[in-house]
């Protein structure tokens, strides 16, 4: 790209110059990751379900190429475009999700998907953005207005959006990406100023909702049952997934010469990172660990010196999202937390995973661009 | 580029082109709004609270960022755990093996050299350690073999690769392979066990989609012999019985080759011999044992009939079955040197001591008697020589049910052998509820209990070793290693008391037919009849065994020999006891074992040893001395009990006021009706507390 001068005002010029170019290098090593770990794990997945051996490297492929694509142009947009984007597509996503429950495609006990030509999409999975920067754009208009009233009147309809969604994700169920939903609007309030004692409030209902879950939701209470006490039932995929672990060690078997693909189900999904612990060993994943931490972290920090409002918020939101997917699925499957379906963005395979991920990193990145008082330079 | 900014201050644009012009854009304010830059900038109070808010959002972002921080580190810290600091290692059953690649071909002249190196390789390739017997004969083997498998997918023509290979590797069945090939599977297995040679056969033929498995298998080359000890494995390796079992985790575990304490030479003299008898006396079953007295190892321990240890699968269960440790057989008159030995032990009895052997004993239901009886008295050594129940049911008695007990337990009859087996029994024990006076009286004279051969072999060499009881092993034992502790049971006074009534037993008694010139073999015979269906004694159906210790002068080696069920011909004259069938045998084992054990006949000094081990038959009693008369029985004497004694007065005493003083062996007929009446009637009343032993 040093083809391009400064002084080039084209719109890929200016994008060029303002975008953050580090996360866009972090990103792109994502994808190189995602391929390279596709092209371990997947042939072995294809052979179990007889389907051709690079079907899903071929698909993959594609995705990420498209998942690129989105992002670079996703992140053409100015702050204002990204929320009526995120507007938008909140509102389809709220409908999409809406309609899972009646007209989705039952997956493993849970209907969270809409079966579209080619690929089924999960709505739920473009809520999670969209919601995040909605939800700050509320919260910053609520800064603004200066009557008590009005001041409390745009953060209560973030609220009540964020009980919808709840109660759409708790209907299907799906409680990985409600947790995720809400632990995200729930940084975005903290940072919004929210009084620590209702923060703390708020944990504590979080708390309350998980041992409701518990109690309630009968796949919740087995997942957590069998995360405390290991023998009580069928950890099978856990207990292969830290084997591999254990037999990649520092350095890894090889490329190619892991077992556990052959024997995980979800390994070039949910368990992708124990195929790359396997095969690269320790230091490769530190490496993808080390990744998501410095998207996460620089664009959080990088928010120290933005002063507008509604940028930081969506910004952090959208960065949280992104950072909490990805430890969720590297702890579960190391293990550190109960199994909880969900893809390591840009490296698991899934075609609806990697455009909605690419939708959040590409908004990230239009609301991180270097702007001279809300205008991209 | 539309507004400008005065707080932004280090903003070389800023300040290198400042415009009068210029407006700067607060914070929060609308675009269209600005006000002058040199002009006072007035705050007000909603900006200032939009300030404080941002302030606050700052600190929290670096709260937010040092939250996701830690999770991350979190997730570091566990990924160090599960990969470096604590692996989870694949288990053995959910670990696939791949395929390795086949060993790059030697260039054609160095096949051989190759060859030699691979077979010099054999200890450090194979996963399973090779078995040793004591001297270092090779007992079982890992040989590396390769399993062939195919990947059907993978190949051209599934037909033509079965042709090919039936071709090249005769053996292997070209319509299975077929089969197997035409399946759409990604796994097949074709054949096990392929030599190297075969392997490269297969190799040259460069059918893809053809595998191997790096395999091994286990070769036991002797076959038969010692089959039940070294038990054997099964198809994927992993032992199912005997040494292979016991001791699966240490050969997989370390290389080094597990050294027994078996001698081959005398496994196969033993197990030649019992075959030879068995076949001569038409038996169902047979064992021997022969046991180094000093250290508990065990040199052989055979149980017929056997199978060939390579291939255990298709052994039957009384193949498998070990006679000589699982095995729970009443052990009959061998148990009478444990008898003589507590009585003498515990001081209940000498050497000149008489028992009355004259008449048959009938005790409840049961009926002592004695085979080939004396009809009269017998001193001590005689009730061993001529194996009299009837005086080692007394001498049993005088000794105490309790004495008994804790003698048995020390001796190790009432638990495991703590041999390295698998396959190692518990035996047979009344509970000490149960055990009357009756029982007392017949495990006296090895009836009653039920132990298995090793227990009466391990017994049986504390009583010739000194009195040391040992624990059994399959072990060597390395040669530099300390004498092996064991437990004092005995003094060793009534050892050497007990060698010489051995002895005795050979040269005047039962055991006549063991004898071998210069090897001074003690021992005595064991013939128990066994127990039927119907809880009842078969006759014509014994167990007979012969319990020896060579040389009797300085005991060696323990010979035990039995045979399950055998049956009388001519050359026994009709019978099918122990000194006719098991004691031969017995003679034979150890004239052919002792040069190989390096023991040479002592036949110039004979005389002079056998001496020092004769004792009378009848010996005399000692000036002045006198035997308790109630161990003899007298029924119509009152007799007098030492005071420590003293028991709490019996039923049959009150029964019979006067009679009897109290405790013990009330050796006095009350009327046989009366007897009857108790045995018969019902319920466990007449059988508990102190019984009546009636003597006729």
């Amino acid at each position: 790209m040093s083809t391009l001068s400064r002084a080039d005002t084209s719109l890929l010029g200016r994008w060029w110059w303002t975008v953050d170019r580090w996360t866009l290098a972090a990103i792109g090593m994502l994808i190189g990751f995602g391929y390279v770990m596709m092209l371990a794990a997947s042939p072995a997945v294809a052979e179990r379900i007889h389907v051709a051996r690079d079907s899903f490297i071929l698909k993959q492929v594609v995705f990420l190429a498209a998942a690129g694509c989105v992002v670079v142009v996703v992140s053409l947009l100015s702050p204002k475009g990204v929320r009526r984007v995120a507007l938008v597509g909140c509102v389809i996503a709220l409908l999409l999700t809406a309609l899972t429950l009646v007209a989705g495609t039952e997956i493993k006990g849970a209907r969270r998907w809409v079966s579209l030509p080619g690929m089924s999409l999960q709505p739920s999975e473009f809520l999670k953005p969209c919601f995040a920067v909605v939800a700050a754009w509320l919260l910053a208009e609520g800064q603004r207005e200066t009557t008590r009233m009005r001041r409390m009147a745009w953060p209560a309809l973030a609220v009540v959006i964020a009980g919808l969604i709840g109660v759409l994700l708790r209907a299907q169920p799906d409680m990985g990406m409600m947790a995720v939903i809400m632990g995200v609007f729930f940084i975005q309030l903290f940072l919004n100023g929210l009084n620590l004692f209702v923060a703390g409030g708020l944990l504590g209902l979080f708390g309350v909702g998980g041992v409701a879950a518990y109690y309630t939701i009968s796949h919740v209470r087995s997942r957590v049952d069998r995360f405390l006490d290991p023998s009580s039932g069928d950890n099978w995929q856990v207990m292969r997934a830290q084997e591999a672990f254990g037999a990649g060690g520092l350095l890894g078997r090889g490329p190619g010469e892991g077992h556990v693909k052959d024997l995980i189900p979800d390994a070039h999904a949910d368990f992708i990172f124990a195929v790359a612990g396997e095969e690269f060993g320790m230091i490769i994943c530190l490496l993808i660990l080390g990744v998501f931490a410095f998207i996460v972290l620089r664009a959080l920090l990088r928010l120290l010196h933005e002063r507008d409002h509604y940028v930081v918020l969506a910004t952090a939101g959208l960065a949280s999202g992104f950072g909490l997917q990805a430890f969720v699925n590297m702890a579960s499957t190391l293990r550190l937390i109960p199994t909880k379906g969900m893809t390591l963005p840009f490296i698991s395979y899934g075609g609806s995973s990697a455009l909605a991920v690419a939708v959040g990193i590409g908004m990230l990145l239009a609301l991180t661009r270097r702007r001279h008082n809300g205008d991209l330079l | 580029m539309s507004g400008r900014d005065d707080q932004r201050e280090g903003h070389p644009h800023d300040m290198a082109a400042p415009s009068p012009s210029s407006v700067a854009h607060r914070f929060g304010a609308p675009a269209a709004a600005g006000v002058p830059r040199m002009e006072h900038v007035q705050v007000t109070a909603p900006d200032l609270a939009r300030r404080a808010a941002m302030e606050r959002t700052r600190g929290r972002l670096v709260i937010a960022a040092a939250g996701f921080a830690v999770l991350f580190l979190a997730v570091v810290g566990k990924l160090a755990d599960a990969t470096i600091i604590d692996p989870q290692l694949p288990r053995p059953v959910a670990q696939m093996r791949r395929p390795e690649p086949p060993p790059p071909l030697p260039p054609d002249g160095a096949i051989q050299s190759a060859a030699a190196a691979a077979s010099h390789d054999f200890g450090t390739r194979v996963e399973r350690a090779a078995i040793l017997d004591r001297n270092g004969e090779i007992m079982a083997i890992s040989l590396p073999t390769a399993a062939l498998f195919a990947n059907p997918r993978e190949m051209i023509d599934p037909a033509d690769a079965a042709r090919k290979l039936a071709t090249a590797v005769p053996r292997l069945n070209e319509k299975m392979m077929a089969r197997r090939l035409a399946t759409d599977k990604q796994f097949v297995y074709l054949a096990r066990h392929l030599s190297p040679r075969e392997q490269l056969t297969i190799n040259t033929l460069g059918i893809p989609g053809v595998y191997f498995e790096k395999t091994e298998r286990r070769r036991y080359p002797l076959g038969r012999v010692a089959a039940q000890v070294l038990g054997g494995v099964d198809v994927d390796g992993k032992g199912v019985a005997g040494v292979e079992r016991f001791f699966d985790q240490r050969l997989r575990d370390e290389p080094d080759p597990l050294r027994l304490s078996i001698d081959v030479r005398v496994q196969a003299v033993v197990r030649d011999e019992l075959d030879q008898a068995m076949v001569e006396f038409n038996a169902i079953g047979a064992t021997g044992i022969v046991m180094d007295v000093r250290t508990g190892e065990v040199l052989a321990m055979v149980s017929l009939p056997d199978y060939d240890a390579n291939d255990v699968g298709h052994a039957t269960a009384d193949q498998r079955f070990n006679r000589a440790v699982t095995g729970m057989y009443e052990p009959g008159s061998t148990f009478k040197l444990q008898t003589a030995s507590m009585a003498l032990d515990s001081g209940a009895a000498q050497l000149w001591y008489q028992y009355d052997a004259a008449d048959v004993i009938h005790i409840g239901r049961f009926t002592i008697t004695d085979f080939e009886g004396k009809h009269r008295w017998l001193y001590f050594p005689e009730v061993l020589a001529y194996s009299s129940n009837l005086g080692a049911a007394r001498m049993a008695l005088s000794v105490g049910a309790e004495k008994q007990r804790e003698w048995l337990r020390r001796m190790g009859m009432f638990g495991r052998l703590g041999i390295e087996l698998p396959e190692a029994g518990m035996p047979i024990v009344q509970p000490a509820s149960r055990w009357k006076e009756v029982v007392t009286m017949t495990v006296g004279f090895g009836h009653g209990i039920a132990v298995s051969p090793l227990h009466v072999v391990r017994g049986t060499a504390a009583v010739a070793n000194g009195g040391i009881l040992l624990r059994p092993t399959i072990l060597a034992r390395p040669p530099d290693a300390p004498p092996p502790k064991g437990e004092r049971v005995m003094q060793q006074s009534t050892s050497d008391i007990m060698r010489k009534m051995m002895r005795l037993v050979v040269t005047d008694g039962y055991g006549k037919t063991a004898e071998v010139p210069g090897y001074f073999v003690g021992g005595k015979t064991g013939t128990a009849e066994k127990v039927g269906g119907k809880g009842g004694y078969r006759k014509h159906t014994n167990v007979a065994a012969f319990m020896s210790v060579f040389p009797m002068n300085a005991p060696r080696y323990a010979v035990y020999m039995m045979l399950d069920e055998p049956k009388a011909n001519a050359s026994t004259h009709g019978y099918a006891t122990a000194g006719w069938v098991a004691a031969p045998a017995a003679g034979r084992v150890i004239a052919r074992i002792g040069p190989m054990l390096g023991l040479l006949p002592a036949t110039d000094d004979a005389a002079a040893i056998q001496a020092t081990l004769a004792v009378p038959l009848q010996p005399g009693k000692p000036p002045g001395a006198h035997q308790p008369p109630l161990l003899i029985g007298e029924p119509s004497r009152p007799v007098p009990r030492p005071p420590t004694h003293v028991a709490p007065p019996a039923r049959d005493a009150a029964r019979a006021p006067g009679r009897m003083p109290a405790r013990l062996p009330v050796m006095a007929p009350p009327p046989r009706d009366a007897r009857h009446e108790a045995m018969l009637a019902p319920g466990p009343a007449p059988v508990s507390g102190r019984q009546t032993v009636a003597v006729r």
